[in-house]
């Protein structure tokens, strides 16, 4: 199960909302520098995975080992310290800051004790973590909205800043909840070459939530498979494809039933 | 007995907060409202029984005004908007009684004689008994069309969930004024029966009263209206220990020390539903 | 100066005072309706320190501002437990419980008032003022201003990204309890005398309706709501009541029509030349 060199171990971990299980003895791995998907029909419990990973919900039982680290055990508000930074499905940015001040916080996890809190980030211009953050929007080429107050930017704008917020972290794991929804053919290809570029160049791992089979296709060497909150395949991008389970998973039982006669 | 004119105040508020979690500010005024009325027009002659139902109505109308112009606008708004204007509102009342009838502790005649009945030394008087009663009904006929009627099923969809409420068919835009009409009637109701039982009435009366009546809502836990009864009863207690064992200057460091206390320990109150966790 | 002129603008310097002090938790999302219980602190232990030790005002001020500050810490960490409406019931309770305490405290002079020796004037108050704004504008220019509107915008989103959401509210409550004490103790300086009655919840609304009506966004707005709600009612000649109702019937237009708030942070990067293209796109449309 535990593929080489992991960065990411789900060991065994279950969730419960009520008597509702969502996450059902889930385990798999993530190695280190790949990028790797987690697929599944709606309701599989995909964001439900990032949920747990980040904190969002105490897991039932199992462990999240990041690096060799239980961070289940860890409260949310430290796994960003422990190199995981995450985006969010309908985004989440914070409506009454501005673009640069949205980037800024992402620095928080680098910068927090008290004098980090005090810098005067708006004050003096040169200063350096105010220096580092528009630089980040000028290299995505989002230097002129750097003042504009994200709650009126137009939704492509935001998920850029979204994701910019979470690189600012500098995170080891990123976790991209469908990070191509709503986004055109050519939109989408430009953000997957984006995305490849910045984790191969920085040496960030990536496990990634799309429904866009074409976008995980190009972008991820292997692939998890959810249904109902458990682990129903994984490997390849390809072999998963012609995985019986996986295809009666997204086509029905009936679909499965004539491929197989 | 001022016990239960706090349990009456405490119903429309939890009223307002259990299906809409609105905290509104207005009901103090509406209270004031309901209880000035009723002077006006028992000095302008007006038979007393008539007296009280146009204060129920004039408390009504005035609920439904704030209604247009709080909550009509809350779901576009910041979190504290309709507090805050219903803020404004109370303001307004009170200023708008004090313009039009001066600031002074106006009396309401006596209008039972001395209708006491005297049970060995029990001394019961006939309009406490008969508002007692009153209001009695009216909390049961409001508890009653609640869980029995389709209208006051639909109302406590909205308390669990408006936005299910409204997949569900519940008319939201009908609920929500009946919702202020409701809380309107009770607030107005607490105050006639405080004009006719302590026959004074001036513009500034719903507010001690009113923050009372908060008290008796977050003891009983709020959205619960037997709980906000509950808490009348204990707030009205608690007041009448106080001055017995440590003097009137401690009533209210007691009651504002015991409701902070309850938030602290136990913010959904006595008998709250920790579902109906209100926002502002 | 006129005796009229400077009494209108030692009310304006406090109640600006009093608007920093409503405007710090608003900003992490709190609503403090017990700010009056908290001035009312500053100013008797401010007043008890100047008259009985001899103490300079300049000194005994700000020692009433920690003072309700601490005791605002001390509250803080229990009722910052409690969310949206309970948190403001709970400071409302707290004001009242703080008033009710004082009235009955007889070495200040309980029911009665308490009589202040040391006096101030409009100077001291204005620098007093200035002082405040200035600390909070600072303050609001560094990366706590921005975490503060982030625990404001998304609690559980700034948590996520590292933020002691907690401590930020507890930090911000904290300031904003020893700035009303500040403000009390202004206030009981330049009047010579201090009566718990006048720090009623009234006044803690009229405070918090002064923030919203200037706008919770930006550092300008309580400074903007404080000062057009001091001076409109004396530009409104008429009895005091009228100035009440056309005060209210003002608060729920602008309340309707403008929620967010006279000013907000997009305006005031607007003002400073910091317009983006974007803002100009969008204006344009």
């Amino acid at each position: 199960m535990t593929g080489p060199d992991p960065i990411l171990i789900f060991d065994a971990v279950s969730k419960h909302f009520g008597g509702l299980a969502v996450i059902e003895d889930l385990s798999f791995s993530v190695r280190r520098g790949s990028c790797t998907g987690l697929i599944g029909p709606n309701g599989a419990g995909k964001t439900t995975v990032f949920n747990l990973i980040t904190g969002v919900y105490p897991i039932d039982t199992g462990r999240i080992l990041l690096d060799g680290v239980d961070i289940a055990r860890i409260p949310s508000r430290r796994r960003i310290h422990h190199g995981v930074a995450r985006n969010f499905q309908n985004i989440r940015l914070m409506p009454h800051l501005s673009a640069l001040e949205n980037i800024l916080i992402g620095q928080h996890c680098r910068n927090s004790g008290f004098l980090g809190v005090l810098q005067p980030v708006n004050l003096i211009p040169g200063n350096r973590w105010r220096e580092e953050a528009r630089a980040a929007l000028a290299e995505a080429g989002l230097a002129q909205i750097e003042n504009a107050t994200v709650g009126s930017l137009p939704y492509g704008l935001q998920k850029r800043i979204e994701l910019l917020r979470a690189l600012m972290a500098q995170p080891r794991l990123l976790l991209l909840d469908e990070p191509a929804a709503g986004l055109n053919p050519a939109e989408t290809d430009a953000l997957r070459e984006d995305i490849t570029a910045i984790c191969r160049d920085r040496g960030i791992t990536l496990l990634v939530v799309e429904h866009d089979m074409h976008f995980v296709d190009a972008l991820c060497s292997e692939v998890v498979v959810l249904n109902f909150g458990r682990k129903i395949a994984e490997g390849s991008p390809d072999r998963v494809r012609e995985d019986a389970l996986v295809r009666e998973a997204y086509l029905g039982t009936a679909a499965a039933e004539q491929t197989h006669a | 007995m001022l016990g239960s004119i706090y349990a009456i105040v405490g119903v429309a508020l939890t009223l307002s907060i259990g299906v809409l979690k609105f905290l509104n500010f207005s009901i103090p005024g509406l209270f004031m409202i309901g209880g000035m009325t009723t002077w006006v027009l028992i000095r302008h002659g007006a038979p007393w029984p008539i007296a009280a139902l146009s204060a129920l109505a004039v408390g009504a109308a005035a609920s439904l005004v704030v209604e247009r112009f709080t909550w009509r606008w809350m779901r576009t708004a910041q979190e504290f908007v309709p507090l805050v204007s219903s803020m404004a509102f109370l303001i307004l009342f009170e200023n708008l009684a004090v313009a039009f009838w001066g600031s002074e502790l106006q009396s309401v005649p006596q209008l039972f004689g001395t209708s006491d009945w005297r049970i060995a030394n029990l001394v019961i008087s006939i309009p406490q008994l008969v508002g007692l009663l009153c209001s009695v009904a009216m909390i049961w006929g409001l508890s009653a069309f609640l869980t029995r009627t389709r209208l006051g099923r639909g109302l406590r969809t909205i308390a669990e969930d408006s936005n299910t409420a409204l997949l569900l068919g519940v008319d939201v835009n009908r609920i929500v004024p009946l919702v202020f009409v409701i809380s309107g009637l009770f607030a107005a109701l607490a105050g006639v029966l405080f004009a006719l039982n302590y026959r004074q009435v001036h513009p500034f009366m719903g507010e001690a009263l009113g923050l009372k009546g908060i008290s008796a809502m977050v003891v009983g836990g709020m959205g619960n209206i037997w709980g906000a009864i509950v808490g009348g009863l204990i707030i009205g207690l608690a007041e009448a220990f106080s001055i017995r064992y440590f003097g009137a200057d401690f009533v209210d460091i007691s009651v504002y020390g015991l409701l902070l206390l309850i938030l602290i320990v136990r913010p959904t109150g006595l008998f709250g539903d920790a579902r109906t966790g209100a926002r502002a | 100066m006129s005796g009229y002129l400077e009494g209108v603008l030692v009310l304006l310097a406090i109640n600006i005072v009093y608007a920093y002090a409503a405007f710090l938790p608003i900003a992490a999302g709190q609503l403090n309706l017990g700010i009056a219980g908290f001035a009312v602190i500053g100013g008797y232990f401010s007043a008890f320190v100047s008259n009985q030790l001899a103490v300079s005002p300049l000194l005994a001020i700000p020692l009433g501002g920690a003072v309700a500050g601490l005791v605002g810490l001390a509250v803080a960490v229990p009722v910052l437990r409690t969310r949206g409406i309970y948190l403001a019931l709970a400071t409302f309770a707290l004001g009242e419980m703080v008033r009710a305490g004082i009235l009955n405290l007889e070495v200040v002079g309980g029911a009665a008032g308490y009589p202040v020796t040391a006096f101030i004037r409009l100077p001291t108050i204005a620098l007093f003022t200035l002082g405040v704004v200035g600390l909070v504008w600072l303050l609001f220019s560094t990366r706590f201003g921005i975490a503060i509107t982030a625990v404001h915008d998304d609690e559980r989103v700034a948590d996520l990204m590292g933020l002691n959401v907690r401590a930020f509210q507890v930090a911000a409550f904290t300031m904003g309890s020893a700035i009303a004490g500040i403000g009390g103790g202004l206030y009981a300086h330049h009047f010579s005398y201090i009566e718990a009655q006048y720090f009623s919840i009234s006044l803690s609304i009229s405070i918090v309706l002064y923030v919203l009506f200037g706008g919770t966004q930006s550092v300008l707005g309580p400074l903007l709501g404080a000062t057009v709600f001091t001076l409109l009612p004396e530009l409104l000649r008429g009895s005091a009541q009228w100035r009440y109702v056309i005060f209210a019937a003002i608060l729920i237009v602008v309340m309707v029509v403008r929620p967010q708030g006279l000013v907000t942070g997009t305006q005031i990067r607007r003002l400073l030349g910091l317009r983006s293209e974007f803002d100009r796109k969008e204006q344009a449309t």
